[in-house]
């Protein structure tokens, strides 16, 4: 699940962790009541500092998408619709945006974006 | 006690050409501090001063709250020790390494000992100057691993093992790290495994400290600018200019690379009447080339 995580990424590594779980939560990969992994585990399996997994935990439980019950471990919340919705849109416009700023960088214009955009989504549609 | 290691205008000499001039270092309690530097820059020398393997010639050390040299033996029990090159009787079987060196530590835990060396794949009855590189790397870290330090001071412990080993070294510390909330000082040339695991960076060159902060606010603050229309000198910037390099061929605009950056400082540019392009963040290896680049040019102030 966390294969995509990148350490050179501008973006901090507990921000990358807590993205992956709330796209996870919101498209029903992880389901309410289910347990993330211990912050030993995870931080051992992915090879990245303790600290950095615990920071993404809290920062999921004052969004409410996890609840950390002590002693027991980390585990997922009943989210409402509207609220896995908003969290999808905004993954999509991360994406989308990573891909206009890429091409600005390239000197590709948006339309031409655009236009490629529709000719890949035809094809996978 | 709320710094694992405090180094202290550390001064070291040894021979005519190689110095380490005051030095200060703090790592805090908690922390994976990684201590990146050329080859030569004084990273290992800097570790063995801290472990009183060396006298300093002036300046304080204080590990885990002890002073060393002077009480090094309290130091070194609660702090384990990855040489750059492994210290062990090579005519000795990997178990009876392991045996002789718990002899030393009151707070051996045999049973994890032996826990790692069936995760290590280590076998038992290999004699240690048989071991292949790989192995003989997870075996200093299962010396320093099971004598349960509250420091870990590691020089370079996985460069030149291949990835599986290194996995499994880094995975053995994290997993150790986070049961017993131990503090890691980590040196190597592996930067996207410090990138990984580090929450501090040191950047060490020619002896003496070039950077030593938070790794977020390393690869927050070091950015390179695409600027146009600039006047050719620049004074009194809110950000520190590392290099400014011309337009390259096809390309519209100067490159700056620009330390203690924020986002807020882009109308900057206004003030002066250029014009900013772009920002491109760093990762930390480059960020850590183009720190060096400039320190050798100019020698600048750390921070």
């Amino acid at each position: 699940m966390f294969e995509e995580i990148d350490p050179r990424s501008p973006t901090p590594l507990y921000e990358q962790i807590a993205a992956r779980i709330r796209v996870a939560v919101a498209t029903s990969e992880l389901n309410p009541g289910e347990p993330l992994p211990s912050v030993r585990r995870l931080a051992s399996r992915i090879r990245i500092n303790p600290a950095t997994v615990v920071q993404a935990y809290r920062d999921l439980e004052k969004e409410g998408f996890v609840e950390m019950r002590h002693g027991a471990g980390t585990f997922v919340r009943e989210v409402g619709a509207d609220h896995r919705t908003k969290v999808r849109a905004n993954q999509a416009m991360r994406l989308v945006g990573a891909l206009v700023s890429d091409a600005a960088r390239l000197g590709i214009s948006v339309d031409e974006i655009g236009a490629a955009f529709e000719k890949v989504a035809g094809a996978t549609r | 006690m709320s710094n694992a290691i405090e180094v202290r205008n550390l001064h070291y000499r040894a021979g005519k050409t190689f110095e380490l001039r005051d030095l200060n270092l703090t790592v805090p309690s908690g922390s994976i501090f990684g201590f990146l530097g050329p080859n030569g820059s004084g990273k290992t020398t800097t570790m063995q001063l801290c472990l009183g393997m060396r006298p300093a010639t002036t300046g304080r050390i204080t590990i885990l709250g002890h002073d060393v040299p002077q009480d090094a033996p309290n130091a070194l029990a609660r702090t384990g020790y990855v040489p750059e090159r492994p210290h062990l009787y090579p005519n000795l079987t990997v178990a009876e390494s392991v045996r002789f060196h718990s002899a030393f530590y009151a707070t051996w835990d045999e049973r994890w000992a032996q826990e790692l060396l069936d995760r290590f794949d280590l076998e038992r009855s290999t004699v240690v100057s048989r071991l292949s590189k790989g192995e003989m790397g997870k075996l200093m870290m299962l010396l320093a691993l099971a004598q349960q330090p509250e420091l870990l001071m590691l020089d370079e412990p996985t460069d030149g093992l291949d990835p599986v080993a290194r996995r499994d070294v880094v995975s053995a510390v994290l997993d150790y790290v986070s049961k017993s909330g131990a503090s890691v000082f980590i040196s190597s040339h592996l930067v996207h495994e410090l990138e990984r695991i580090c929450d501090w960076v040191g950047i060490l060159d020619k002896g003496s400290l070039v950077a030593e902060l938070p790794m977020q606010s390393f690869k927050d603050g070091i950015k390179r600018l695409r600027v146009s229309g600039a006047p050719p000198e620049q004074q009194d910037t809110p950000f520190t200019i590392l290099s400014r390099r011309a337009p390259e061929t096809m390309a519209v605009g100067e490159t700056w690379i620009v330390r203690d950056w924020n986002p807020e400082m882009a109308h900057y540019f206004e003030t002066i009447g250029a014009t900013l392009q772009d920002v491109v963040d760093l990762d930390l290896e480059e960020g850590f080339v183009e720190l060096l680049t400039t320190s050798r040019a100019g020698g600048r102030q750390p921070i």
